[in-house]
C-alpha cells in the first residue's frame, strides 16, 4: 500500500474506534487499529539505523552486525582479560606489536604503535634492555577528555603510564605477577605503593625509561623474551593520563561521567560511538585512522584472489560495527538465517541443521553460499586432581587409572558434537613444542586403567579392607547440559568399580576450591594461551605458582619439574629448548596431575557477503580486517525475508465474520 | 550422615514408611465415617482406577527404593532387574537399530522400547526411575508438613486466644513470602537433594493445612460431644487427639491426596530450575529440563519429553481424580 492510501486507511478505522458505533464494531476496529499500525512500522530487521546513511566520499555506509554472548566487564585495557571484553577492546585500543593476521604456524609479530621491533641489549649488569621507537604522528581518539576535544599525540611517557598502571595495587592489574619478576623496579614500586595505598605516579619509573618524545627503553632484571608478547597485549597499550583521571565515575558540573573501564580513549581503527549496556555497542571508524595498513603477505594461495587486491589498503575496511548482545542462542540462529547478522558461531542446538554427520555444511546453506570454518583454539581442556589429597595425591598408579577410565573421545561426542579434539598432552597444537605424535600414555583403555587401579592397591575398586573407593568430584552445577556433563563424567569413573561422588558448585565455589585445595577430582579447568609459547601452560605447573600467586590449581609439586621449568623459561625458541619441553611433558604425562580432556575447537559460519579474512586465534575476533559486500548484502536479505500476506487475509476474513454475526444478531433483535 | 547411606538404613527408612501408612488406614477404618466413605468410593470406577494407577506408581518407586548390596557398593531392585538392557553411547529413536545422526549409524546393542537419552541410558527405565523421587518427596514432605499443620491448625482451633493470633501470624508471614522464591532460597541453604527438597516444601506446605483444620475444629469445638468431654473433666490433649483429631482426620486424608500431586509437580518444577534433585538422581523434572535443548535439536529428539511428561502426567490426573473421589466418598450430604 502506498503510505498516503495507508494512512488514510488508518484514519478511517481510528474514526470508527472512538464515534459510538455498537461494541463488537469498536472492538474489531481496534484489532485491525493495532495490526495495521503493527503492519505499517513492520520490518523484521532488529538493528537501529545506521549511524550515517553514506560516508563522505557518498559511497554505501558500511556496517558490519555480530553478536556477542554477554555484555563486556571492562574495557580498561590494564584490566580487560576475557575474550569478550578483548572482543571490543582490540579495535579501539592497540597494542605496541600485534601479531601478523595471516602467519600462524609459528606465531609473528609485527610492529603496530611501533615503529619497528624492539630493540634487545644486554647490559653488562647481566640484565636485559629493549629500545623501543613509537611511530610520529599518531593521535589518540577525539574525546571531551583532551582541551577542545581533540586527540593529542600517542608519546612515550604514556607507554610509561600504562606501565605504571600495571604496577598500581588499586588497578588491579593480571598481568602484574608475571611482569614484576622481570621489569625492573616493578616488584618494589608495587609494595611501596601497598604500603602507603597510593601510587606516586610522579615518581620515575626505573623499569621503563622515556629516553625521547617517541622513545623509551624497558629494563628487565633478566632475559624474558617472552615479553614481546606482553607488547602485543593490551596491558602495555600507551593510555592517555587525561582520560583515565577525566572518566572517574562522578558528577562534574551536573553531568555524570562514565567509568574508564565502560569509556576507553584509544588509538584504534574504530571507537566507541554508543553502548548501550547490556544491549548494544556501536563502534565507528576513526576518521584519522593511520597506524596500519592491510599486510601485503602471509596468506595461502588458496586466500590470494580474495586477498591480493586488498594488499596494502587503508584500515578498516568497514565503516561500522554493530555488536548485538544475546544471551540466548537461538536468536542468533534466527537472526544469521535472515541475514541479520554477518556470521555466528555453529552452538550445540543449531548443529545438526547447519552441519551434516560428515562434518560439512547442510546443502541448504551451501545454497545460501554461507561458508563453514572450523577454528581450534590454542587451549587445552581438562580435569584437575588435587596432588595434596591424602588419598589421591601419594598414589600415582591411582591418577593413572582414573586417566585411563576416562573416555574423552566419547564425552566429545556427545557433548560437543565430536568437533574439538582430543588432548593427549597438555599444548595445544600450535604452540612451539607440541608433539603431533605424542599419545597420552594413560590416555582411554578400560582394560588398563582395571589393572592399574589393582596396582594402585584397589582391585575392582575396593581397597585391602573391602571397602569400595569413594571420591568426590566437584563440578559446575545449574544447567541441565552441565548435570549431564557430571552424571557422564561419574560413569566414566564407576567403570571402574569405584564410587564417584558428584559435589555441583556455583561457578565462583568451584574457582574457590580450586584455588583453596579443597577438592579431589574438579571439572571446568583449562587454559587459554595468553601467547604463543610453551612458558604459559607449563607454569600451571609449577611448584612456585600455588594459588593465588599462580594457577597451579593441582597443587603439583615436583623439584625436576620445577628444575626443568626454570631452565626452559626464559629460553628463546630453539632445539635445545624443544628437548627440555619434551622431558617436561613426559613428566607431566606420568604423574597426571590433570584428566585430560579436549582442546577447543568450534565451528563458525559467514555470510556470503562477509568472507573471513583471516582465521588467527591470537587475534580476538581481527575486526579492522573486516570485509562487507554491501549490495550482496541487501538483495540477498531483501530475497530471504519476504513477508507472508496469508496473515493479514486470515485476520481480514475473522473480523468480516464476526461483524456478520454481530449485524445478524442485531437484525434478529 | 555416613549412617544414612548405609544399605539397611535406606530399607528400614522403606519399611517404617510403608508401616505408618496401614498403621494409619487400619486405624481411620476403625470409624464409621470412614466405612461409609469405603463402601460409596467401591462403587466409584473413576475412582477405583485411580486408586490403582496410584498403586501401580508404588509398585514402581519401591522396587526403585530397595537398595541392594552389589560390586560397587549398592543398586536399587530396579536397577538389578533391568540390569539387561545394555547402554548404548548416546541417543537412538524408539525401536531403532542404529544410532541416532551420527556419521556412521553403528548398530545397537539392543532395542529400546522409548529410545535413549544423551548418554545412552534406556528412557524407559529412567522414566520408571524417576518415580522413586516423586515418591519420596511427596512422601517426605507429606510427614513433615501434615504434623505440623494438623498440631498447630487444631491448636489454634481449639484454644483460640493468643494461641490462634500466634498461629495465625505464622502461617500468615509464610503465605506471605512467594513460594517459589522461599523454596530456592531453603534450598541454596540446606544444598541439593532429595530430604532437603522435602523439608523445604514441608516448611513452606503447612500453612494451607493448618487454615483448613483450624477453620474445621472451630466449627467442631461449639458442638456438645465437646461440651461433654469437657465437663466430664477430660484433659485437652485427650480432647484434641481422641475427640477432636478423628473428626478431621478425613479432611487430613483429602488433603494429603491432592497435594501429594501438588508436590510431584513442585519436586517437577524444582529440577527443572536445577535446585532439585541431585546429580545421578532420576527425576522427571530433570528429563524435561534437559529436553529443552533436545528439542531445538535436528532430527528432534522428543522420546525423553514425551515419557517423562506423559509419566508426570498420569501420576498427578489418578492422584487428583482420586482426591476427588475421597471427598465425594466423606461427603456427609450424601446418605448411606
Amino acid at each position: 500500500m502506498p503510505p498516503r492510501t495507508s494512512s488514510r486507511c488508518l484514519a478511517l478505522i481510528a474514526a470508527a474506534f472512538l464515534r459510538p458505533y455498537p461494541c463488537v464494531a469498536r472492538v474489531c476496529a481496534g484489532v485491525l487499529l493495532a495490526c495495521s499500525l503493527m503492519l505499517a512500522g513492520c520490518s523484521n530487521n532488529p538493528h537501529p539505523e545506521p549511524l550515517q546513511k553514506t560516508g563522505e566520499d557518498g559511497t554505501p555506509w558500511k556496517v558490519r552486525y555480530g553478536a556477542l554472548p554477554e555484555d563486556p566487564r571492562s574495557l580498561d585495557p590494564q584490566v580487560s582479560y576475557d575474550a569478550i571484553s578483548r572482543r571490543i577492546l582490540e579495535p579501539v585500543q592497540e597494542c605496541l606489536l600485534e601479531y601478523q593476521p595471516f602467519k600462524t604456524d609459528p606465531y609473528e609479530l609485527t610492529p603496530c604503535l611501533l615503529l619497528k621491533l624492539p630493540e634487545r641489549v644486554v647490559k653488562p649488569s647481566g640484565g636485559v634492555s629493549y629500545r623501543c621507537e613509537l611511530k610520529a604522528g599518531i593521535l589518540f581518539h577525539d574525546d571531551p577528555c583532551f582541551p577542545e576535544g581533540r586527540g593529542r599525540e600517542v608519546v612515550a611517557t604514556d607507554v610509561q603510564y600504562a606501565f605504571q598502571r600495571i604496577t598500581d595495587p588499586k588497578v588491579e592489574c593480571p598481568a602484574l605477577s608475571n611482569l614484576q619478576d622481570y621489569v625492573e623496579g616493578m616488584a618494589e614500586a608495587f609494595e611501596a605503593a601497598r604500603k602507603t595505598e597510593s601510587f606516586d605516579y610522579s615518581k620515575p619509573f626505573s623499569g621503563l625509561e622515556v629516553t625521547g618524545r617517541y622513545t623509551f627503553e624497558i629494563h628487565l632484571k633478566a632475559a624474558y623474551p617472552q615479553l614481546l608478547y606482553w607488547l602485543a597485549m593490551h596491558f602495555t597499550s600507551p593510555v592517555a593520563r587525561e582520560a583515565v583521571e577525566f572518566y572517574d565515575g562522578k558528577v562534574h558540573e551536573g553531568t555524570t561521567r562514565d567509568l574508564f573501564r565502560f569509556h576507553p580513549v584509544g588509538t584504534g581503527p574504530f571507537q566507541i560511538a554508543d553502548w548501550k549496556r547490556n544491549t548494544r555497542i556501536r563502534l565507528k571508524r576513526n576518521p584519522v585512522y593511520r597506524t596500519t595498513t592491510f599486510p601485503q603477505d602471509g596468506w595461502g594461495a588458496e586466500q590470494e584472489a580474495l586477498l591480493r587486491p586488498l594488499a596494502g589498503k587503508a584500515l578498516p575496511l568497514v565503516d561500522e560495527v554493530n555488536m548485538t548482545v544475546f544471551r540466548e542462542t537461538i536468536p542468533v540462529f534466527l537472526l544469521f538465517r535472515q541475514g541479520y547478522l554477518d556470521g555466528m558461531g555453529v552452538g550445540k542446538d543449531a548443529f545438526s541443521s547447519l552441519v551434516t554427520p560428515s562434518r560439512d555444511l547442510s546443502g541448504k546453506y551451501k545454497e545460501r553460499g554461507v561458508t563453514l570454518h572450523r577454528d581450534t583454539e590454542p587451549s587445552t581442556f581438562f580435569m584437575s586432581v588435587n596432588m595434596e589429597d591424602p588419598v589421591l595425591g601419594p598414589n600415582q598408579k591411582l591418577r593413572q587409572a582414573l586417566s585411563a577410565a576416562f573416555n574423552a573421545q566419547a564425552n566429545l561426542d556427545i557433548f560437543f558434537n565430536s568437533v574439538p579434539i582430543v588432548a593427549e598432552q597438555l599444548l595445544p597444537p600450535g604452540i612451539a613444542g607440541y608433539q603431533k605424535e605424542f599419545k597420552n600414555p594413560y590416555g582411554y583403555n578400560l582394560e588398563k586403567a582395571k589393572a592399574l587401579l589393582a596396582e594402585a592397591g584397589y582391585p575392582n575398586g575396593r581397597d585391602a579392607t573391602g571397602k569400595v573407593l569413594e571420591i568426590s568430584l566437584d563440578t559446575t552445577g545449574g544447567s541441565a547440559n552441565e548435570r549431564m556433563m557430571a552424571e557422564f563424567n561419574q560413569q566414566q569413573f564407576e567403570q571402574l568399580g569405584i564410587k564417584v561422588k558428584v559435589v555441583e558448585n556455583p561457578f565462583a565455589r568451584l574457582l574457590e576450591k580450586l584455588d583453596n585445595g579443597g577438592y579431589q577430582l574438579a571439572t571446568g579447568s583449562g587454559w587459554g594461551a595468553d601467547y604463543p609459547d610453551p612458558e604459559n601452560f607449563y607454569f600451571l605447573y609449577y611448584s612456585k605458582n600455588f594459588p593465588p600467586a599462580g594457577k597451579n590449581h593441582s597443587r603439583y609439586k615436583n623439584p625436576e619439574f620445577d628444575r626443568l621449568f626454570e631452565k626452559m623459561a626464559t629460553m628463546e625458541n630453539c632445539a635445545e629448548r624443544d628437548a627440555i619441553g619434551l622431558k617436561m611433558n613426559a613428566i607431566l604425562a606420568e604423574d597426571v596431575p590433570n584428566i585430560l580432556n579436549m582442546h577447543r575447537s568450534t565451528f563458525g559460519l559467514t555470510q556470503p557477503w562477509a568472507p573471513r579474512i583471516q582465521s588467527n586465534p591470537m587475534l580476538e575476533g581481527g575486526l579492522k580486517y573486516a570485509v562487507l559486500d554491501h549490495a550482496l548484502r541487501e538483495n540477498l536479505r531483501a530475497q530471504w525475508n519476504k513477508k507472508p500476506v496469508w496473515p493479514i487475509g486470515v485476520v481480514l476474513c475473522g473480523l468480516v465474520a464476526v461483524g456478520l454475526f454481530t449485524f445478524n444478531l442485531r437484525r434478529k433483535h | 550422615m555416613k549412617w544414612l547411606d548405609q544399605i539397611w538404613v535406606q530399607n528400614l527408612c522403606l519399611l517404617a514408611g510403608y508401616g505408618l501408612l496401614a498403621r494409619l488406614v487400619v486405624w481411620g477404618l476403625r470409624s464409621e465415617r470412614w466405612q461409609t466413605a469405603w463402601k460409596h468410593l467401591r462403587r466409584d470406577k473413576l475412582g477405583l482406577v485411580s486408586l490403582c494407577v496410584i498403586g501401580l506408581y508404588l509398585v514402581v518407586g519401591t522396587l526403585e527404593s530397595i537398595v541392594l548390596p552389589s560390586a560397587s557398593g549398592s543398586v536399587t531392585l530396579l536397577q538389578r532387574l533391568t540390569a539387561g538392557i545394555p547402554q548404548e553411547k548416546s541417543y537412538s529413536a524408539p525401536l531403532a537399530t542404529t544410532a541416532l545422526s551420527v556419521a556412521d549409524p553403528k548398530p545397537l546393542l539392543g532395542r529400546h522400547v522409548l529410545g535413549t537419552d544423551a548418554l545412552g541410558r534406556d528412557t524407559l527405565v529412567q522414566t520408571l526411575r524417576a518415580t522413586r523421587s516423586a515418591l519420596w518427596i511427596g512422601g517426605l514432605t507429606s510427614l513433615i508438613y501434615i504434623p505440623l499443620g494438623v498440631l498447630l491448625g487444631l491448636m489454634a482451633g481449639y484454644y483460640r486466644r493468643w494461641v490462634d493470633d500466634a498461629v495465625q501470624y505464622v502461617y500468615s508471614t509464610v503465605a506471605a513470602v512467594p513460594e517459589i522464591l522461599m523454596l530456592v532460597a531453603i534450598l541454596m541453604v540446606l544444598g541439593k537433594g532429595l530430604g532437603s527438597m522435602a523439608i523445604a516444601l514441608g516448611i513452606t506446605g503447612w500453612v494451607g493445612m493448618a487454615r483448613l483444620i483450624r477453620g474445621e475444629t472451630l466449627r467442631q469445638v461449639e458442638r456438645p460431644y465437646i461440651a461433654a468431654a469437657k465437663a466430664l473433666g477430660q484433659s485437652d490433649w485427650r480432647i484434641l487427639t481422641r475427640h477432636l483429631l478423628p473428626n478431621v482426620m478425613h479432611l487430613v486424608l483429602i488433603k494429603f491426596v491432592l497435594g501429594f500431586s501438588g508436590l510431584v509437580l513442585a519436586e517437577a518444577v524444582l529440577s527443572y530450575l536445577g535446585v532439585g534433585a541431585p546429580v545421578g538422581t532420576a527425576s522427571w523434572g530433570t528429563m524435561i529440563d534437559a529436553s529443552r535443548s533436545e528439542l531445538s535439536r535436528e532430527p528432534l529428539v522428543w522420546w525423553n519429553l514425551t515419557a517423562s511428561s506423559c509419566a508426570l502426567f498420569l501420576m498427578v490426573l489418578a492422584l487428583n481424580l482420586f482426591g476427588d473421589s475421597l471427598q465425594r466418598a466423606f461427603d456427609p450430604k450424601r446418605g448411606a
